[in-house]
This record gives C-alpha cells, structure tokens and sequence, in this order.
C-alpha cells in the first residue's frame, strides 16, 4: 500500500484539552467505519487548528477564520466526503464571525468543531470572545455561540461537548458526522477544552458543566426550548452540555447540487459536452 | 399636437462606412432599445459592432446613455467621435457635446421644450420632434418613444423601411402580438413624421460581409470559455464590473452540474473557491479591485498550499469605492504584488472578447498545470462593451489538467508527497477519496509531505520549488501580439482595452506617413522580458499606454529591459477609455517636440 503522510505528533501543552477532542474524533471515526480516503478534516489557525494534521485523512489547513468557506467549497465539490472543519473560539466567534453564522444560514452538511477556550492560545493567551469579564483585562461578556446557533432559523444540528466527559462528547461527534453524512445540513458541536497554560478552567467547567442528554424532560426536538431552557441555565451560571438541538431544513447540497456526480469526478471532457456547448453559441446573438 | 420637425443644415447623403451613434436619456428611457435594435440593422448589413453604455458623466439620474458604432473594419472601441445623437433630455445633448463630431446630427425629443439656442453650434444639424408627447397621445406609453426616434433615424441614415420592420418583428416576436403591434405603430408614425418633415436621407451606409459574427462582451466571453474549459463551480459576490460573470453562469452551469453560489464576502469566495479546487473541481472567482483587496491573503495562501484558481479581476476606477462604472487599469501592482511573502502566481491580460474566451481557458489550464493562483485581468471597457468577433471555435479548447493524479497511479507509488521535490517542480496533486492519496494541504511552510516544518534546508527547497514555476510557466504563457512593420521606429505597448483605440491610433498615424509599431502584452506576470526586449530593442521610442495615473506597467516594464530609457508613458485616469485621436495626438506631440519622424 501507498505510504502516506506520517502523522505528526500534536504540538499541544500537555493537558491541553485539545487531546481529549482528537481521541473523540479519532474513536467517532473508526466506531462509524468511515474510510480516511474519504474524510477531509479543514483546520482553522490556532492550537486547536494543528488536529488535522494528527489523523491520517486528507488534511487541509484554511486561514485564520476562513476554515467554514474552505470546508463548504470542499463539500460542493464532493458531497460524498465526510467534511469536518475543526478550529478554535477566536478563528471561529472573531475573525471568522461572519462566515459562521452564514454557514449555519447557507446549511452545508458539514461538521464543525470548536475548541472552545475562552482565549487565544496560539498568540499567547489574548482574550477571546468567548472569555469571561476579568480574563486579561476583558471588559466584555463572553459571546455563547450555542445561543447564537439557536437563533438561527434553519440550525440542524446543535451540540456542546466537554473534554471532561469523553463518552458523551464521542457520542455527540458521532452523531454529528452522521447527521452531516445523511446529507441533512450544518452539525455545530462546540467543545470546552480547555488551555491549561493560559486559562486553565477545568475545574470550574467541571462544576459549569450541566448535562441536558440527562434531563429525562428536555426535549432537543423543540427550538423553543432549548432557547429557554439554554437561557435559564446560562442565567444560573451553568453551560449547557450535550444534543442541545435537532431540526429538519434542506442542506446547501440538496438546495443547490443539480448532477448526483460529485463535480470534482465529473467528465469535463469537450467531446462529451459539445452538443450542449454549441447549443449555447446560439445565446451570443 | 405640434409635430413640427426642424431642419436646419443643406443636405448631403454621403456614403459611411463607420458610423457612430450615441442615444442619452434618463435611467427608465429605454435607450438601449435602439442600442439594441440599431445592432441587428447593423448586424443585417454585415457590419461589424462595438457598443458601450454609460460613457457619458451624469449630473444626476441613472446611468442611461448607449453608444453603438457600425463599420466595415474591424473595431473594438468607439472611435474617436459620436455621428448622430439622439438625446430625450437636454442634459444628454449637455453631457454628449464633448463626443461630437465637427459635424453631427441631433434628434431632439421636444416633449418638454425646443432645444437651447446655445446647443445649435455651427456645424450641428439639429431635428426635433415631441417624441415622448406623440408615444403618449398615439399610444398611452412613453416608451414608444425609442421606435420613433428609430425610425426617423433610419431614415436619416438611409435604411429601408422593409428593414426597420423586419428587425422590429425579430425584436418583438416572442414578448407577444401586443408589443410588436405597437411597436409596428409607433414605427410607422416615426416614417409618417419623416416623409412630411424630412426631405431625404443625409447618410447612406455601406455593407460589409460579417453578417456571420457574434456580438460578445470580455465578460460573456470569459464566462463561456471557463464553462467549456470544464469550469463547474463559480462563487462570486457582486460587484461592478464583475457581476455579468456570475449572471451569464446562474441559469446555464447547473444545467451542467455545476453550481455558481453567492458568497457573504470576498473572503469566502476565495476560500470557498480553494477548499473545492483542492477537491479537485475546475475553479474561477471573479472580482473587481475592492474584491481583490479582501481576496488578497487567500491569493497568497493558494500560492503557498498550491492549489490551482483563477481569479478574474476587472478592474474599474479606484481606490476604495471609486467610480464603480468607469474604465481604469489602476490595479496591474495589485494583481502583480499584493498579499505578503513571496509566491508565484501569473497574471494574463487578453485585448479583445475573442482573447477573453481562449485566455480564461488557458488561464484553467495554466493554473492547474502550475497548481498556482492564476489572475486574469480585465477592465470595465472590456468586461462591458461588445465587439463583433467571429464565432468562437470550440474545437481549439484543450483542457490539460496537469498533475492530477488517479488512483491506479497513487497504488503505484511507495509513498505519497503531495510537495514532492521533482525534476519539473510540480508534484502530483490526489484529490480527498482517492485512496492512498492522503495528504495535508497547508499555507504553512511545510516538508514534501505537507507537514508543517521550519527546517531552514527544507525551506530554502520549498521556496526555491515554488518561485521556480515563474520561469517554468514562461514557456506556456501567452505571448504579446506585434502589429505594424517592422521598419518602424516609434513603438507602443499596451494591454487589455486599450487595444482597440491603439490599433486605430496607429492606422490614423499611418495616414500622417508615421510608422508605428505595437506590442500588444498578454502576460502581465511574470514579464516576459525576452519577448519585450526584442520589441524595444527594434525601436527608438517606445510609448505605454494605459488607464492610469503612474504608469503601472511602464514602471513595471523599465525594471526588466535594456534601455528603459526608451520608454513613455501616455497615461489617461479621467474614468474613460482612450480615443484613438488621443493617442495619436499625443504621440505626434511627443515626437515633434523630440523633432523626430
Ligand atoms: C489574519 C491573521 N491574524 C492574526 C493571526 C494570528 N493568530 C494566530 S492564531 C490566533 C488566535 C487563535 O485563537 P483560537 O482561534 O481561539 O485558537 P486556539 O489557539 O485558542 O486554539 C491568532 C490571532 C493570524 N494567523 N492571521
Ligand atoms: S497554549 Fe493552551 S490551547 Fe495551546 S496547546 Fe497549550 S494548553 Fe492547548
Ligand atoms: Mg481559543
């Protein structure tokens, strides 16, 4: 067999949060038998933004903020890939705000993990918008993105994990990816992972973190809900954990793909399209 | 109702083989009906077309002028004046004067008043009718006007009545009985007010044999050469010049399998662009210079991951928002420089609609052959404006997909380096679900693998890799156009729009007994210096012209021939094309004051 690219080691502190975040997604991979040949992992700049270059699939890493554009493009040109962008809080809630809350308007059906921080690891520990007043002199509160997804009229897929509880975030990134491989839109899974060397929160996370998947009587069906629901527990100073949201609305592939071929595998020869080609020679009066 | 028409020069019928005729009005005027209708007279007469819109400075209103020029030669620019112009309004007379002829004719719609005193030069024969107020008496609509004033224009220039009809019922054939009628009404009233008010014709045109041509527009053009160059995915944003791109594909790619999307920005039209280039689908964006600024760290990136794209950028007036609709080539540093560090990337600059098919084709080929950012670089006049061109010959497109490989070679292969350090400099490019073709893809410096490294040896390598596509590409990138004899010694350079005007520069200098010769440059980046110094070494005074203020390119030029000392600038930034007389003038102002010729 073809020998591919050697895997680096990942460049993270040790007890970075980021680790419990790959061995999630390695295990969620392998359990859903999903072929690396056909998985692209689109990684963001930052810390968090090295993980595709620790799995064995295809990688490619996007600009700082442009990871969602890059994994959308990836995935039009390939529906049939498992297309998973994987970046942190700042690539994703700062620089790259905007194309977050276009791709989850526009709908791809591709997963999209944040390792979430409350900081800028990479740069050496800025606030991030994500970090609570007091961090670094932050003055701002924190942005909740989970919240921000939930106003979206058209979110599918709206998950929160913690590196904490890697059963639970296993199951999530693996629902998420067979929420994104059915075709059924945009699977948002943001995760708590935390930096220890620069806003170690372990240990208030453990005590944040509030488990919904537990909550015999939350229903992730009702978008309603969950907002209220969201709302209370952020407003008692807890996070809300685990499949916080799950709707129907058609993906950017099924609204704008016309050909079952993948484009990047079509006939693209001219032999084959001359008919038609000439046919639009007529539309030049 | 007063139908009064006035005539006030002698008349003459002389026969014109190249006619210009500007028609000026309000947003709403419908003047580009006659544009239109006056095209496929022209077109039946086998005359060869050039048509733009908004040429004129508005004071206020929409933009609403047409120009169309019909001639038995080749042409790609307006010319250097306006024959007949048909103005609704006195503000189009107003802002027309300066495109006049020594000697034009107006039509005048009189609806709201007789034409200003101060308008009737010496010279100008000037008609009025109250072509608004006889469309709303006779047939309740305003806009009926245009097919008035068509008919006495046809009249004027001496076109048979059979043939106004005729291209009227082409027009309005299919938008229903209703519209064709009137329109058939408003035409005959147009003959009736002729025959009472007009004595004869002062034109008559003459016939030319390109009836076979079609009528294209750089961006038409462009968007077909990237579909039959097996381009499938277009995402843009709009923009002004750029947006016809994006609006010839929407109804016909996904007829095909492709897609065009709209981006929220440019930064995701560029990123959206490379994540399904590297997939493997045939990319191209298209943008203007504002677009390209926020393009401008994804170009770089493409460069460093080497995935192929082309971005097409038609320049228009800046900076900032600057003058959306008007002409410039302000941006030639822009594509040739911007983003930080150093990459390869190539710029191509064709002249004319026909250029703009094979070129964005070749420019498909170059980028994926060279796995590199490919800029194809327009401007507004020749993005927007149409020629007459011969059918474009689709036989001659070849699609070279360089490197890519398949899975049979990927299994024959011991291991798989996506930047692979080759004899020829480029590596094989897999694309995702090609098995044995894993690999990471990456703007950061990276080994053979694409894994990320800051070995300085690797380094020196991997730049040394990508800078050296530069010289490689040279060979397959397109070569400037020389026009004119070889016994000349005065030279000009130019590039994109500017073709048009130069080529009738150099035909009005020839009949002043002045040689000129011309190198047209297609390739912006990297220059081709040997092909440059080979002109220039033929030639004691070389001019540049170009749309800009500092002379971008003949400062770009000057930095890689010998005697650099040869070379002007004729530069125009007022938001206009060149005139060939501009060009001719100030090329004999230069050589007189040089006492040369
Ligand atoms: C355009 C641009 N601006 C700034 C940077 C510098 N930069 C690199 S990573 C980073 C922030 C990373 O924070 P986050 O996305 O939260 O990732 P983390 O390191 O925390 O995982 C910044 C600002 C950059 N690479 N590109
Ligand atoms: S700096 Fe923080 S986020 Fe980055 S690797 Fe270290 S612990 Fe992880
Ligand atoms: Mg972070």
């Amino acid at each position: 067999m073809t020998k591919t690219v050697p895997i680096s080691t990942p460049i993270w502190c040790p007890g970075c949060g980021d680790f419990g975040v790959l061995a999630s997604l390695k295990k969620a991979l392998a359990e859903l038998s999903i072929k690396p040949k056909d998985t692209v992992v689109v990684g963001g700049i930052g810390c968090s933004g090295s993980i595709h270059n620790n799995l064995e699939c295809y990688g490619i890493h996007s600009l700082h903020g442009r990871l969602l554009p890059t994994a959308t493009g990836v995935k039009l040109a390939n529906p049939n890939l498992t297309v998973i962008a994987a970046g942190g809080d700042g690539d994703g809630y700062a620089i790259g705000a905007g194309h977050f809350i276009h791709a989850m308007k526009k709908n791809p059906s591709i997963v999209y993990i944040v390792m979430q921080n409350g900081t800028y690891g990479l740069t050496k520990g800025q606030p991030s918008p994500t970090a609570v007043p007091g961090y670094e002199g932050n003055v701002e509160p924190p942005f909740d993105a989970v919240m921000t997804a939930l106003s979206i009229q058209n979110t599918t897929f709206i998950a929160r994990g913690f590196t904490g509880n890697q059963a639970q975030l296993t199951g999530l990134l693996k629902k998420g990816i067979e929420h994104a491989n059915a075709l059924r839109g945009f699977a948002f899974v943001e995760i708590l992972s935390p930096c220890v060397t620069y806003n170690d929160t372990y240990k208030e996370w453990r005590e944040q973190a509030y488990n919904l998947d537990a909550e015999s009587s939350y229903s992730s069906k009702s978008r309603v809900a969950a907002f209220s629901r969201c709302s209370e527990l952020l407003a008692g100073g807890k996070i809300p954990t685990g499949l916080i949201f799950t709707g129907e609305s058609k993906s950017l592939e099924t609204n704008t793909l016309t050909s079952p071929a993948p484009m990047a595998l079509q006939d693209l020869r001219l032999e084959t399209n001359l008919p038609k080609y000439e046919e639009l020679l007529k539309d030049f009066r | 109702m007063a139908t009064k028409l006035e005539q006030e020069s002698e008349l003459q019928s002389a026969v014109k083989n190249d006619i210009t005729i500007m028609i000026g009005g309000q947003g709403g005027d419908g003047t580009l009906t006659v544009v239109n209708l006056l095209g496929r007279v022209f077109r039946d007469l086998g005359l060869n077309i050039y048509d733009a819109r908004n040429v004129l400075s508005r004071i206020r209103g929409g933009p609403a002028d047409g120009v169309i020029r019909g001639s038995t030669r080749d042409i790609y620019c307006i010319g250097d004046s306006v024959d007949i112009l048909v103005a609704f309004d006195e503000e189009a007379v107003q802002a027309g004067l300066l495109e006049l002829s020594e000697t034009p004719i107006i039509i005048f719609d009189s609806s709201k008043g007789q034409l200003s005193e101060k308008f009737k030069k010496p010279g100008f024969s000037v008609y009025q009718a109250p072509l608004g107020n006889m469309a709303a008496s006779e047939l309740r609509r305003n806009i009926f006007k245009n097919t008035i004033a068509f008919a006495i224009l046809g009249r004027l220039i001496g076109l048979e009545d059979a043939l106004l009809i005729k291209v009227l019922n082409s027009r309005y054939a299919r938008r229903g009985k209703e519209a064709l009628d009137s329109n058939l009404k408003a035409l005959q009233m147009g003959f009736e007010f002729a025959t009472k008010n007009i004595p004869g014709s002062r034109y008559s045109l003459a016939h030319g044999d390109n009836s076979q041509r079609i009528l294209s527009t750089g961006n038409e053009a462009a968007a077909f050469g990237f579909l039959v160059s097996g381009g499938r995915f277009f995402i843009g944003y709009p923009i002004t010049p750029a947006t016809d791109i994006m609006e010839w594909l929407t109804p016909r790619l996904p007829k095909f399998g492709g897609v065009v999307k709209q981006a929220e920005d440019e930064l995701a039209v560029i990123n959206m662009g490379i994540g399904a280039a590297y997939a493997g689908a045939r990319v191209m964006v298209a943008t203007s210079g504002p677009g390209q600024s926020l393009m401008t760290e994804g170009v770089g990136h493409a460069g460093e991951a080497e995935v192929p794209i082309v971005v097409a950028q038609c320049q228009r007036v800046g900076p900032s928002t600057g003058e959306p609709t008007k002409n410039e080539q302000s941006d030639v540093n822009h594509v040739v420089y911007s983003s930080h560090g150093e990459f390869p990337r190539l710029v191509v600059a064709p002249g004319t609609a026909d250029e703009c098919f094979f070129m964005t084709s070749e420019a498909m080929n170059l980028a994926e052959k060279y796995q590199l950012p490919v800029f194809l670089l327009l401007d507004q006049a020749l993005c927007q404006n149409s020629a007459s061109i011969e059918p474009f010959d689709l036989s001659k497109i070849i699609i070279d997909r360089g490197k890519l490989v398949n899975e049979e070679q990927l299994g024959k292969l011991s291991a798989y380096k996506r930047y692979e350090f080759t004899e020829d400099g480029i590596s094989f490019r897999s694309i995702p679900s090609q098995e044995g073709g894993e690999s990471q893809v990456t703007g950061n410096e990276h080994n053979e693998f694409g894994s990320v490294s800051t070995d300085k040896t690797n380094r020196l390598r991997m730049m040394r890799k990508r800078m050296m596509k530069l010289e490689l590409a040279k060979k397959d990138l397109p070569k400037g156009r020389t026009f004119g004899p070889k016994s000349a010694k005065i030279g000009i350079i130019g590039f994109g729009s500017t073709y048009g005007p130069i080529i009738e520069a150099m035909q009005q200098l020839a009949e002043k007994s002045i040689d000129v010769r011309f190198h047209q440059i297609r390739t912006i980046w990297p220059i081709l210096e040997d092909d440059l110094q080979e002109f220039v070494d033929q030639l004691d005074y070389v001019f540049v012209v170009e749309n800009n203020y500092q002379g971008q390119l003949a400062t770009l030029i000057k930095n890689y021939i010998n005697h650099p000392e040869k070379i002007q600038s004729i530069t125009k930034f007022d938001g206009s094309s060149f005139k060939p007389k501009e060009v001719a003038g100030s090329i004999l102002s230069s050589i007189s004051s040089k006492a040369i010729a």
